[in-house]
């Protein structure tokens, strides 16, 4: 029996951690180098995740319920009547009918019609722009689901695909929390407003029921393990080793080799460009490495009070929900705005959670590097609005601009995706025209991050799709 | 009720498109009535003297991509259509400074050096990318879009085109088509241009007519409207008919008469007729009928659907297709007519350049910015304009020695907001003043003086432009050029060849495919798919194929 | 500030004075944005002074690229696809470089002027390609096009013109470069395949560097000579001229134009081992392939040039069948041979082809259909061009 290919994978996030898992089960000798000291990556900052994908699952040996209950979002009301979201489900968080509850109900199952029939694309290789075995076969089943959505329905998807968040919200719902939410779900972690065509496809990429993140990440480090993935944490690549115009394996920053056959890189393309040398790269490959859109806008906020802070409106039993602010579609898009000019909204949206007497938050339309403590204004400024004297109450906060949490994980730009999701660098424009195959320049060399196709948030389907094409490569 | 007269296809609206498909019908052969409402027929490409002397192109006031094919078909010269062309442009700064756009190639190359070495090679890249996506995107102009759902045997072939075509184009080049038309103009011209001022003057293209901003994604495949007419040394393609944009609608309508077609002017279509699930005429105010089995409207989509259709005579999905369609007033236009030449002290003396468009924005976020106050509900408080001085190339506009400033302004809402409250009829005097005085005092801080040469000024409002013109909300392009308003979206999916679920009622303005400008290619495909649709066909089609 | 607006189309150039002086012909175009001289006065006469004598020729609107630092040989490795390492100081290299599918960008000449200066002479605007292939290297990179005058001095003669100018460079081998003076380098180059020197001149002082060249010439019979010269010279010499015989893919508006260097028949000029370069994989993978189209030289029957003729061979049925074009064409008054450059289909190399001529007769067009062989690469390509030290005339 030949030697067993040996796989160094940079990053144990959780792409990182699927790829590593993938690999393994692939036959592969996996070390997956970390340079924290724990394995998560972005997972440590993150309050929910609608994954990791079932196909991902399956490659670390988890079954979905593995991930615990599902968990309904609040969609903030200034007026203090709240909207209870359970996914294709919405009432008053009193209890009382929502008078959009059945255009909600039939747009999320419109939603999840189209989702279903996207499904395809996302799980294997982008669709092919010339006709060729890989990724074909995927093309097909997209088409041919396209085709049973029937006529109208395919036409509908067709068109909204193209359009913007704003304008399906105001096709399909009355404005207020229940339009705000479908805008802010469009844009979370994006650097975009929902009237920015383009801004439908997160949706379809988020119709996953919710779940808290914490334990996730050990969860899916010690099933990669379990799969036989090593993990090397507490040091970081310092550079990919390359011979005879293949990669060989990484030099990590204590000095340590690690031999490989295939490096698959969790960072973002830019990233990994830097740790193998530019000189390896085709100058076009660089440049359009260089135009990726990755400036992220989404800070993390802490805010500890002596007690369990009281929204007015939210029951307590609500706490462990998911909290959104985003009172309506009116309110997210200027929020926007300012961003690009490098200022703060007076009022940024956010979605968060109440743990104790913690209000953890993720605000959105941060600048890059807006200072801390005007981020922690500009929240507690927005919470105002929903619970007048809220920030008297705070006993300390926290925050992380977008710079900090580059700094902390290394995400380019601090970006949720590693990349804007946007549809030129969706799908085989992601993370780059001619890179969407996860290979990126020198042989053996391929990406297997959130930058990757087909994108962000925790699914682990870049990473198992990087692993798949790295195995595929070695066929 | 007055006695109904009958033909065999009634025009409603003399737009340019309306004009157009109504002169190919009557070379077919049918008898063919068009009516409009306004006193004279061009719809938004009028000429118009508002002080005598002056020729105001009120509306539109480019000759941006005239189709040769249909020139040529029409004979549009022996009906006295001369585009002449512009050559150049050029956008100043507050501080003093100018990018001039040449049309040769030299000049441009020293100019851009100017201002920034490194970006004559990046222009370079720059036009070479959009020149190869010209080259794929321009014969689609003149077909029919496929409906991706239908198994109908020409969607298919259609389809098929479009893929072949697609797939021709190599897999990368396909990757950046892709890109190109999904991409916002801010951030392809950031791919390629360092210079703040040149990706502002580039910009501007991307933008013009349509709700969004330079870094909406779908802004950059507008450029192409820029270029196309570049290419293969197609002069002439952008220019200013002689005699202002009456000049175009003149010579259709002479084309529509010689084929012996008929045009009422001040007959406004109050509604379509229906018999028998099928249009059988239309209505006009004042309750004359006249007949025809086919009513072609060069009106929006909203406006023909909603508001000419009785209702019932059109499924309910179908018109709630037709209220998603977006059409939103983004635009203004301002009208000048001048004492004298407006002088740019950035140059020295007289520059070809100047008799092309003239801009005042400085960088991509300032016109971003713009689009932000749009959204909100503002007109611009620094707006991003598009002046012409066509007086400077075509002697008819103006007397001697005096000058006509055409000026287009982005942007304008439709729906003014005052007080948390959007409503059209904010657009009172003193928020017309608000907007001129936005403008010209942009105008002023490159061109001192300006301001003093004024004789006469006309501002258009889009409520101006609906009311005058009839385009909802005063969108110049009868709808948004977004993309999911292109192709086979356009105006509804399903329905993107002209028909309508009402048997006889056609759609020919740009609402439909292929969409705005003084195209007149939708006029052209309307007519094409009417006369299959008669199989009628005869030499026109030949021709059509020929093209 | 206010200026006045530019002119349209070339400017004049560095010798500009000069050549407007000696121009009789009024005969001007455009080189790169410069106003170069197609004759100055006759084409013949001055291709005979290439041939026979000197011949003197701006070649200015040459692009030239200065690139230096301690990674400058790096980041010429990254872009060409030669190996730089082979280039010693004071020696001049051809070299070719492609784009990421392997396509030519252009070629030209790099001289090593030290252990980590380079210059990278050609026809194509390359400042933003090289400054981005320097990314992440020490290496500066900046355009020298217009601070630089360059002449070339072609002909048998051009070694004795350079000594009666008192230029001391009878060692200088071909390829060699030299600073027989302080700002003043020359090179034994050029592009027209016969002994010849190019001469390289902060622009400030060309004027004074082709009035004491034309001084010391004159008894060797030198002679201001345009573009057409040159080109006559280059086609005789087999130097294909990218624009005319290939399209730059970074030009073509239709990629299908770009040209890999195994077509253009520069094969040998591609070093897989020296590591990676721009295109390397693409071409590694096309060097298997056989090419789908080759750049031929074609000795081609009479004596009429076969400019722009579209190429033939006999199909089925003894139908002809088109297999290629001619890319550029002379009548070699040297070689008295009738020599193209052309682009056949692979599948075409080493058929009989044919050439479609047409000729005007004295008010009538006549079609020739002539025989085209395979011709050598050089038509002429004299002996005296290598010899060091050059023969004095």
């Amino acid at each position: 029996m030949a030697e067993r290919l040996k796989a160094a994978v940079i990053g144990a996030g959780v792409n990182g951690l699927v790829a590593a898992a993938a690999l393994a089960r692939g036959g592969c000798e996996v070390t997956v180098i970390e340079r924290g000291a724990a394995p998560g990556g972005m997972m440590a900052l993150g309050l929910f995740a609608r994954g990791p994908h079932p196909a991902a699952l399956e490659a670390l040996g988890l079954k979905p319920g593995a991930l615990g209950p599902a968990i309904p979002t609040v969609a903030l009301c200034p007026s203090g009547r709240h909207v209870l979201v359970e996914g294709a489900e919405a009432r008053f968080a009193d209890g009382s009918a929502h008078p959009g509850a059945e255009r909600w109900r039939v747009l999320s199952r419109r939603l999840d019609r189209f989702a279903a029939a996207l499904a395809p694309l996302l799980t294997g290789a982008p669709p092919p722009m010339r006709l060729r075995a890989e990724g074909l076969p995927g093309l097909l089943r997209f088409a041919l689901r396209l085709r049973l959505l029937g006529a109208r329905d395919m036409r509908e998807l067709l068109r909204i695909g193209l359009s913007n968040a704003a304008d399906l919200a105001a096709d399909a719902l009355p404005e207020g929390p229940l339009a705000g939410l479908l805008a802010f779900d469009s844009v979370l972690g994006s650097r975009a407003g929902p009237m920015a065509p383009g801004t439908v496809v997160p949706l379809l990429l988020r119709r996953a029921p919710l779940r808290r993140m914490e334990g996730l990440a050990a969860r899916l480090a010690a099933a990669s393990e379990g799969k036989g993935a090593r993990l090397r944490l507490g040091a970081g690549a310092a550079r990919i080793l390359f011979e005879d115009d293949r990669a060989h394996g990484v030099l990590l920053d204590d000095g340590e080799r690690v031999e490989a056959d295939l490096v698959l890189s969790s960072l973002g393309a830019a990233q990994t460009l830097a740790l193998a040398g530019p000189a390896l790269f085709d100058i076009e490959a660089q440049r359009r490495i260089g135009a990726i859109r990755a400036q992220g806008a989404a800070a993390r906020v802490d805010l500890d009070f002596a007690a369990p802070p009281r929204l007015p409106g939210l029951d307590p039993a609500h706490h462990g929900a998911r909290l959104v602010l985003a009172p309506s579609v009116q309110a997210v898009e200027p929020a926007y705005d300012p961003v690009k000019y490098g200022r703060l909204p007076a009022l940024p949206v956010m979605e968060g959670r109440i743990d104790g007497a913690r209000l953890s938050l993720t605000v959105q339309c941060v600048p890059h590097d807006a200072p801390r403590d005007r981020i922690v204004a500009a929240t507690l400024a927005a919470l105002e609005t929903v619970a007048p004297g809220l920030g008297g109450e705070v006993r300390h906060a926290g925050a992380l601009s977008p710079a900090d949490i580059e700094a902390m994980t290394g995400a380019p730009g601090g970006h949720w995706h590693h990349g804007e999701i946007a549809l030129d660098q969706f799908l085989t424009l992601r993370p780059a025209n001619g890179m969407a195959r996860h290979a990126m320049g020198p042989p053996g060399l391929f990406l297997c991050g959130a930058g990757a196709h087909p994108g962000g948030d925790v699914t682990g389907l870049p990473g198992l799709n990087g692993a798949r094409a790295a195995l595929e490569a070695m066929r | 009720m007055s006695q109904a007269r009958s033909y065999d296809a009634i025009i409603a609206g003399g737009g340019h498109n309306g004009l157009t498909a109504g002169a190919y019908l009557a070379r077919a052969g049918l008898s063919v009535l068009v009516v409009e409402r306004s006193d004279i027929v061009g719809g938004a490409a009028v000429s118009r003297e508002l002080e005598p002397g002056w020729t105001y192109s009120n509306c539109s006031y480019v000759c941006s991509l005239l189709r040769p094919e249909v020139a040529r078909d029409l004979d549009l010269a022996r009906h006295g259509l001369q585009v002449i062309p512009y050559t150049g442009g050029a956008s100043f700064t507050k501080g003093g400074e100018y990018f001039a756009y040449h049309h040769d190639q030299r000049a441009l190359e020293r100019e851009i050096a100017r201002l920034s070495p490194r970006d004559v090679e990046g222009y370079e890249r720059f036009a070479r990318a959009v020149t190869r996506q010209c080259r794929f995107v321009r014969p689609l102009l003149l077909r029919s879009a496929p409906d991706p759902a239908s198994f109908h045997p020409r969607d298919l072939g259609e389809l098929l085109f479009l893929l072949r075509r697609l797939h021709d184009l190599g897999e990368r080049e396909m990757g950046e088509a892709v890109r190109f038309w999904t991409a916002s103009v801010g951030d392809f011209l950031d791919g390629f241009i360092e210079h703040p001022l040149i990706k502002a003057h580039l910009a501007g293209s991307g933008i013009i007519g349509t709700g969004l901003g330079v870094y909406s994604p779908g802004t950059a495949y507008v450029l192409l409207h820029h270029y196309m007419g570049d290419l293969d040394g197609a002069i002439g393609a952008w220019g200013f008919a002689r005699g202002g944009m009456g000049a175009v609608s003149a010579a259709l309508a002479g084309a529509l008469r010689a084929a012996g077609g008929e045009i009422r002017v001040n007959a406004e279509v109050e509604r379509i007729l229906v018999k028998d699930g099928a249009a059988a005429g239309v209505v006009l105010k004042g309750g004359e009928e006249i007949r025809a089995p086919l009513v072609a409207s060069n009106m929006d989509a909203k406006r023909t659907f909603l508001g000419c259709v009785e209702p019932g005579a059109l499924p309910d999905d179908f018109l709630d297709a037709v209220r998603r369609f977006r059409i939103r007033g983004s635009s203004a236009k301002l009208n000048i007519a001048l004492d004298g030449p407006p002088v740019f002290p950035a140059v020295k003396g007289e520059a070809p350049f100047l008799s092309g468009d003239l801009h005042a924005s400085e960088s991509l976020l300032e016109l971003e910015a713009a689009y932000d106050d749009w959204k909100e509900g503002r007109f611009s408080a620094a707006p991003y304009f598009d002046m012409l001085i066509p007086s400077r190339i075509d002697p008819t506009m103006a007397p001697p020695g005096a000058h006509m400033a055409s000026i287009f302004v982005q942007y304008a809402p439709y729906d003014l907001a005052r007080d948390g409250v959007r409503d059209p009829a904010h657009w009172d005097e003193a928020a017309r003043e608000g907007l001129k005085a936005a403008v010209l005092d942009k105008i002023e801080a490159v061109s001192p003086g300006f301001r003093g040469l004024i004789r006469h000024s006309e501002l258009r409002a889009p409520v101006d432009i609906e009311r005058e013109v009839g385009l909802s909300e005063g969108n110049i392009f009868q709808g948004e050029l977004t993309f999911d308003q292109l192709l086979f979206n356009r105006p509804v999916p399903g329905w993107a060849r002209h028909r309508s679920p009402l048997p006889g009622l056609w759609l020919v303005g740009s609402s439909a495919h292929p969409g705005g400008g003084v195209m007149a290619a939708a006029g052209a495909n309307a007519a094409r798919e009417i006369l299959r649709d008669m199989k009628r066909g005869g030499r026109d089609e030949a021709a059509f194929r020929a093209a | 500030m206010s200026r006045a607006p530019s002119l349209s189309g070339p400017l004049p150039g560095p010798f500009h004075p000069r050549l407007e002086a000696a121009s009789t012909a009024k005969d001007w175009a455009d080189w790169a944005g410069v106003l170069s001289p197609r004759k100055l006065d006759a084409t013949g006469r001055e291709y005979f002074a290439i041939r026979n004598q000197a011949a003197l020729i701006d070649i200015s609107p040459m692009r030239k690229y200065r690139i230096e630092g301690p990674e400058a040989e790096r980041v010429l490795n990254r872009v060409v696809t030669r190996d730089v390492a082979k280039i010693a100081p004071g020696r001049v290299g051809y070299a070719l470089w492609c784009d990421e599918d392997g396509m030519a960008i252009d070629d030209g000449t790099i001289f090593r002027l030290g252990p980590e200066r380079f210059r990278l002479c050609c026809q194509e605007r390359m400042l933003t390609w090289l400054i981005d292939a320097a990314e992440g290297l020490d290496a500066a990179v900046s355009d020298e096009t217009e601070a630089l005058a360059a002449l070339a001095l072609q002909g048998p003669t051009s070694f004795s013109v350079l000594e009666a100018a008192g230029l001391q460079v009878s060692s200088l081998r071909p390829f060699d470069l030299a600073e027989p003076e302080p700002g003043l380098l020359v090179s034994r180059t050029g592009f027209t395949g016969d002994l010849g020197y190019e001469l390289w001149i902060a622009t400030e002082h060309a004027l004074a560097l082709w009035d004491r060249l034309i001084e010391a010439g004159r008894v060797f019979g030198i002679l201001p000579a345009g573009m057409e010269a040159l080109d006559m010279a280059r086609i005789e010499a087999g130097f294909p001229m990218t624009g005319f015989d290939f399209q730059s893919i970074h030009a073509a508006e239709r990629p299908s134009r770009g040209r890999t260097p195994f077509e253009l028949g520069l094969g040998r000029h591609v070093d897989f081992a020296k590591g990676h370069f721009n295109g390397r994989r693409a071409l590694l993978a096309l060097k298997e392939e056989p090419p789908k189209r080759r750049l031929v030289t074609l000795d081609i029957d009479g004596s009429r040039a076969a400019s722009g003729a579209l190429l033939y061979r006999r199909g089925m049925f003894g139908r002809w069948r088109e297999v290629g074009h001619v890319t550029s064409a002379l009548w070699s008054p040297t070689a008295k041979r009738n020599v193209a450059f052309a682009e056949i289909e692979g599948e075409a190399e080493g058929a009989d082809l044919f050439a479609e001529i047409y000729l005007f007769k004295e008010g009538k067009w006549e079609r020739r259909m002539a025989r085209a062989r395979p011709g050598p690469r050089a038509a002429f390509r004299p002996d005296r061009a290598r010899a060091t030290p050059p023969a004095r005339r």
